[in-house]
């Protein structure tokens, strides 16, 4: 149980993939601009996620590494798993919240290649997770993603009424404040030995 | 059931062995996705009218937002639902309007048409007070509806200009007011409506002569602040051979059905206001 806690922790706060690992930055920045996008964003990442640990952990576990493959093959098949995913879950957005779809735009193909998605799936198998573990590892990686996005969702949105000069409007404010945001998560850490 | 997998560990393999399994492995993976993912996209698809497609083929593609949408792909989407009108497209051809009309079950009401600017006033007409401020005809129609004495008079400044995007608007220095130049211009309407003075006019485009004027003074009241101005003198509507021309409210009006395009009323006119294209 306590191990459960700890992945809780460990990838929502302490390991946070945004903030504290740095991966995942193009659709933290590109879809940040309103709370329900991001949040729609951050619900399509913890779905893709989990999954994708799934069933990347099934694959290496039960083909690659049966076959001495999990050396090389597994950033290729990992992608291959995650891209079909990734479309899967497209063409199941753009059926049931055309709005949504509309959102994130050219994001939601691009969670492909977001390396968040692919990296959770790299670190449960080096972090020699069991099938359980890797999942609720992916949801809350995905959680974690989703927290770090909406907060910057909101500070921008806070943003938008302020007096910020003219040079600074636009990227250059929102990369500040998500540096910001990255040392106070920087606070966790170590917590835990994680 | 391990072992049977163990026994093909490519470790110990040929090297063309070690080369086809992760090819092989790779391929079933693809397969099974691409069957899985055309399942998927047969179970949910999107129903989208095929008509959009055509539609959005036939518009212009000029995309110049025009019609009050964003793009021609949304006012195809518009046109389909029957929430836009093809009239206020004016970037698209009539014969392809024709087809779209066709396409969509109903009728083309639309004339094909080009911009005309009806003034024919600028450095021709007098000013009332000389204009120091922003260079802009909006700005300057709040100063006492603009400098210029005739109070429909094109004033020169170039909102016009400023609104076009490919540069067919122009305000010419010698005559002191805007032209619309018809090979550049892809007739999306925002000349029109950036004038405060309603100036910039539709007109069939197979149309020979129009009227550069607008106001509806009396004659002596436009010779009086203008040598380009319509004066009512009624000329053009003695000559017409055609009964095309009458005057209405102390103003010249074509009726293009009547009208044959001889132009002998841009001769006859006396202030050169009936302008030949």
């Amino acid at each position: 149980m306590s191990t459960f806690f700890l992945i809780i922790i460990g990838s929502v706060f302490v390991n946070n993939f945004v903030l504290n690992q740095f991966l995942g930055i193009c659709p933290f920045i590109g879809v940040s601009r309103k709370t329900e996008t991001a949040l729609g964003m951050g619900f399509a990442v913890i779905f893709v996620m989990a999954i994708a640990s799934v069933f990347t952990y099934i694959v290496n576990q039960y083909i690659l590494v049966p076959l001495g493959l999990d050396g090389f093959m597994q950033t290729i098949a990992f992608i291959l798993i995650i891209a079909a995913l990734v479309q899967s879950v497209e063409i199941i957005i753009k059926k049931f919240s055309p709005s949504l779809y509309s959102a994130l735009g050219v994001y939601l193909p691009l969670i492909t290649t977001n390396c968040a998605v692919l990296g959770v799936a790299l670190l449960n198998i080096t972090k020699a997770y069991v099938l359980w573990q890797a999942f609720f590892n992916g949801i809350f990686a995905g959680v974690g993603f989703t927290i770090a996005i909406v907060l910057l969702a909101g500070i921008r949105e806070g943003m938008k009424r302020a007096d910020i000069p003219e040079n600074f409007k636009g990227f250059p404010i929102t990369l500040i404040a998500a540096a910001i945001m990255s040392m106070a998560f920087g606070a966790f850490s170590g917590m835990f030995g994680l | 059931m391990n072992c049977t997998i163990y026994l093909l560990a490519v470790v110990n393999m040929p090297l063309y062995a070690k080369i086809l399994i992760p090819a092989g492995i790779l391929f079933v993976l693809g397969a099974i996705f691409a069957a899985v993912l055309s399942f998927l996209s047969k179970r949910f698809t999107v129903e989208q009218d095929p008509r959009v497609e055509e539609v959005n083929n036939l518009l212009s593609g000029a995309n110049c937002g025009g019609c009050g949408y964003a793009g021609c792909a949304a006012f195809a989407i518009a046109l389909v639902d029957g929430k836009a009108d093809l009239g206020s497209c004016s970037a698209t051809s009539k014969e392809n309007k024709d087809k779209i009309a066709e396409v969509l079950g109903t009728v083309n009401c639309c004339e094909d048409f080009i911009y005309v600017v009806a003034c024919n006033g600028g450095n021709s007409c007098s000013d009332k007070y000389t204009y120091q401020g922003y260079g802009d005809c909006r700005s300057m129609e709040l100063l006492a509806s603009g400098s210029k004495a005739c109070p429909v008079g094109c004033m020169g400044m170039g909102s016009c200009v400023d609104a076009c995007a490919r540069h067919a608007a122009v305000v010419n220095n010698k005559t002191g007011h805007a032209d619309i130049v018809q090979e550049k211009c892809v007739k999306c309407g925002l000349c029109a409506k950036a004038c405060p003075k309603g100036l910039i006019v539709k007109i069939p485009s197979d149309a020979k002569v129009y009227v550069a004027c607008k106001s509806h003074e009396k004659g002596k009241d436009v010779r009086a602040v203008c040598k380009g101005g319509c004066i009512a003198c009624s000329i053009c509507v003695k000559n017409c051979p055609h009964g095309a021309i009458s005057i209405i409210d102390n103003l010249a009006v074509i009726d293009y059905s009547k009208c044959t395009g001889c132009s002998i009323c841009a001769e006859k006119c006396p202030s050169k206001c009936i302008i030949k294209r």
